[in-house]
């Protein structure tokens, strides 16, 4: 058998190991060069423009739409978003959409707040959990005009002065499918500002959006998350070690096994050239 | 009346939630509610009626021995879950909390990251440059991946740029395109709904 016949018919064990290997060894101590710095794009720089825009004492609704399978993606940026608000001093509700999130959500700000930078939070006065409803919260949100606050029947000192959605300043919607379109939707009639975190696959879906001004802002999967931990980072802490979690140390994995992509479709399509020139001769 | 009163339903609501678009007032507002808590009564209701299903499924499965194990692990750690969560709540720090992150959270998260391995298998034997359209395909994907990893900046700072373009303009293009399909077929269906005229939603 000649030699790209056999490359031609790898084990995918191989492949498996490869990837396996690209995403693990960064994680590793030593391999700190690996780590290239992040730059922002635009559509994430617009969530992180209007966040600083906003005043202290204003609202920011969360709404969480996934559960733990995109976890690795999406609860990088919750993180940063919520140290960012935290920062800011806004008012923070958090609804889950989905039933399996809320336990992600609750640990996630359980592990900011343990924080001792963040130590001083209290549920229902500065963030809350508005827990899940039985049913999708954009038709309860929107039923009625003094609707949010008996929607969930919550009661906090942070629902003060806020009352119905136009009292919130900017919603976040954070999900691995197309959950949010309908807020895309309702978007033109309540005018609410809308801004997106969603894992990467499905960040060109609602592309479309940012261009009518649907969409305020967008932000694509662990690039996203760490282009956020940036921006927070040299906003809030630029000489010390910054806001810079998991996401930032995910990247190195991320451009690893990306290359391995590269160099498998390389590899690939060498192999069918080679065998479309012998086939010819 | 199997047929009609499920058409006229169809119609009420059809003129129900589309005037509701136009026209504001009280009368609407507690339409909505009503409805709003209809559904809600209804997702409760569903969620007891998807228990008793998976219950009985699972008795049957262990009783003539059909994956019986597997069926008895699955009702014990929904048992478990239950009990877990009735006896301490499920705030962060209690045994369900424990068990939904340290057991339940890696599993899906492990299922979902499979795919990783799958597509770079699959890239490998299928991404290839067969014909002009795939090599474009193939040369965009590469331009937009490449500008996704901070190296592709490091090698070029323009690579980021190639890529925000590809997918503002040709990517978004065909993508608006089939969004408003969608929507032109969604309000085709509506008619077609709204006046009778489409019934296989009534298994016709």
């Amino acid at each position: 058998m000649k030699f790209y016949e056999k490359i031609k018919k790898i084990d995918r064990r191989i492949i498996y190991l490869l990837v396996f290997l690209s995403i693990l060894i960064p994680f590793l101590p030593g391999t700190e060069f690996l780590r290239f710095p992040v730059s922002s794009t635009k559509e994430t720089e617009y969530i992180f423009n209007y966040i600083e825009s906003l005043e202290k004492g204003d609202a920011v609704h969360i709404d969480w739409a996934f559960d733990p399978s995109v976890k690795a993606e999406l609860v990088p940026f919750f993180k940063a978003f919520f140290r960012h608000c935290m920062k800011k001093e806004l008012k923070v509700f958090i609804y889950y959409a989905t039933l399996m999130g809320i336990g992600l959500g609750k640990d996630a700000v359980a592990e900011i707040t343990a924080e001792d930078e963040f130590a001083h939070l209290r549920e229902g006065v500065d963030y809350i959990h508005m827990e899940w409803i039985p049913i999708s919260s954009d038709i309860m949100i929107f039923s009625m005009s003094t609707d949010y606050k008996g929607t969930f029947k919550k009661e906090g000192v942070i629902f003060d002065g806020v009352e119905t959605i136009n009292d919130i300043g900017f919603i976040l919607g954070l999900s691995g499918s197309g959950w949010h379109f309908t807020w895309v939707d309702m978007q033109i009639r309540f005018g609410y500002t809308l801004g997106l975190a969603v894992t990467a696959v499905m960040g060109p879906d609602y592309i479309p959006f940012i261009q009518t001004g649907q969409l305020t802002g967008l932000s694509f999967g662990l690039r996203g998350a760490a282009e956020y931990e940036m921006m927070v980072s040299e906003k809030y802490d630029p000489d010390g070690p910054g806001y810079y979690d998991t996401a930032t140390r995910g990247m190195a994995s991320l451009t690893l096994s990306h290359l391995v992509v590269f160099g498998f479709v390389l590899i690939g399509n060498i192999v069918y050239f080679i065998e479309k020139k012998n086939r010819r001769s | 009346m199997k047929k009609e009163i499920p058409i006229f339903m169809g119609l009420v609501a059809g003129v129900i939630w589309y005037t509701e678009f136009f026209i504001a007032g009280l009368f609407y507002e507690n339409l909505k509610l009503f409805f709003a808590n209809g559904l809600r009564i209804g997702g409760v209701v569903g969620v007891m009626i998807s228990i008793y299903s998976v219950s009985r499924q699972m008795y049957m499965k262990i009783k003539y021995n059909n994956e019986r194990y597997y069926s008895f692990l699955r009702i014990s750690m929904i048992l478990l879950m239950l009990f877990l969560g009735a006896k301490r709540g499920m705030s962060p720090g209690t045994p369900f909390m424990s068990m939904f992150m340290n057991v339940y959270v890696p599993f899906q998260a492990t299922v979902f990251s499979l795919l990783a391995f799958y597509i770079a298998s699959a890239a490998y034997r299928s991404f290839k440059a067969k014909s002009l359209e795939s090599a474009v395909l193939l040369v965009a994907s590469v331009i937009v991946m490449m500008g996704k990893i901070p190296l592709g900046e490091a090698i070029w700072d323009k690579i980021p740029l190639f890529g925000e373009w590809i997918l503002d303009a040709p990517s978004s293009a065909g993508r608006r395109a089939i969004i408003f399909g969608g929507y032109l077929g969604s309000i085709t269906m509506f008619i077609r709904i709204f006046f009778g005229l489409e019934r296989a939603h009534l298994s016709e």
